[in-house]
């Protein structure tokens, strides 16, 4: 379904001109990788905390203050690199399961992330004494994590596997 | 046995030859074991990132130096032991290629001094950390900061592009 566009947009003349570039694919990929290690590294340190670890003595809400504005800042990176891929190499991306589960895993857990920020800037302290901090903190946690993980590995296998779909 | 020989009796062994994907059932362990690398590298680049931006003076101003230390290092060291153990595998499934490769080198020297800066931060501007721990770092720790932020992304870069020329 998504073949056609794929070509057509293969065929444009900004594709082609970034696909004349040799450089492009693998600079942007390695922005790509720097940037997701600063919103892995963000998401990491804030769920490690709210399943109660971490060393520095910092509440939930003030690493959520600090962090999740380079999360998004990052967000904004691999959303500019990601489309600079897509249009280089569209038949890659679009062919194969792994970059659509991608996508969806992106969507989910960002719309996660966003709704926990609203909610502990609603009421800080509620999140930040571990005895009163809500019970579905650790499941945001823990699928944020999980889903940062899986958005890692599809990420990586687009490259491994689309040759199979095209 | 001369670096040759060794490499070649590297790639010589059987576990190599089942990350190049040689024996029966072992095509998807190099995309598997790099995925780890590529996971374990996220959290090296990430926690270390948030340590020299604070020594920057750009990020997490509201914390002390020692305690951001003591929280993100142990995190850096774990991840880059399995970032090692992971990157060792990738190595021994093309030793010669790898060896001879020009970015392979270079990612190298770039960690090289990434550990040279380290070690002379950790021996002249935080042995006074006492100093300076909750202001803004003094000119030798932003420095050692920036230093490291840029050897690391040299370290990404480089190794991404191995993955373009080999």
């Amino acid at each position: 379904m998504f073949r056609p566009f794929a070509d057509w947009l293969a065929n444009t003349a900004l594709s082609k001109v970034l696909q004349d570039q040799a450089w492009v694919v693998p600079t942007s990929q390695s922005i790509h990788i720097i940037a997701v290690s600063i919103v892995f590294g963000s998401a990491c340190m804030i769920n490690l905390r709210l399943l109660g670890m971490g060393r520095s003595g910092r509440s939930v809400s003030q690493l959520s203050t600090t962090l999740v504005p380079w999360m998004w800042r990052g967000l904004a990176v691999l959303l500019f690199t990601g489309l600079v891929q897509t249009i280089t190499e569209p038949v890659r991306q679009f062919v194969t399961p792994m970059f659509w589960a991608k996508m969806l895993m992106i969507v989910i857990v960002t719309s996660m992330t966003a709704v926990y920020v609203k909610a502990v800037r609603r009421n800080a302290p509620l999140w930040d004494a571990a005895s009163t901090r809500p019970v579905h903190a650790r499941v945001f946690a823990t699928m944020s994590t999980l889903l940062w993980l899986a958005i890692i590995v599809c990420g990586r296998f687009i490259g491994y596997t689309w040759s199979f779909y095209a | 046995m001369t670096i040759a020989a060794l490499l070649s009796a590297i790639q010589a062994w059987p576990i190599s030859a089942a990350l190049r994907g040689e024996t029966a059932g072992t095509e998807w362990l190099f995309p598997i074991v790099e995925t780890l690398h590529v996971m374990a590298l996220t959290l090296v680049f990430g926690s270390i990132a948030m340590l020299d931006l604070r020594l920057l003076g750009i990020a997490s101003r509201n914390v002390p130096v020692s305690r951001l230390s003591r929280e993100v290092l142990p995190w850096t060291w774990s991840a880059w032991g399995a970032a090692a153990v992971f990157g060792t595998l990738m190595f021994m499934a093309k030793a010669e290629t790898y060896a001879g490769n020009l970015q392979f080198r270079l990612k190298f020297v770039c960690m090289g001094l990434a550990a040279l800066n380290m070690l002379i931060f950790n021996f002249g501007a935080y042995r006074r950390v006492a100093r300076w721990d909750s202001d803004d770092p003094p000119m030798s720790a932003k420095l050692a900061g920036a230093l490291s932020l840029s050897l690391w992304i040299g370290v990404v870069f480089f190794g991404r592009w191995v993955g373009f020329t080999t």
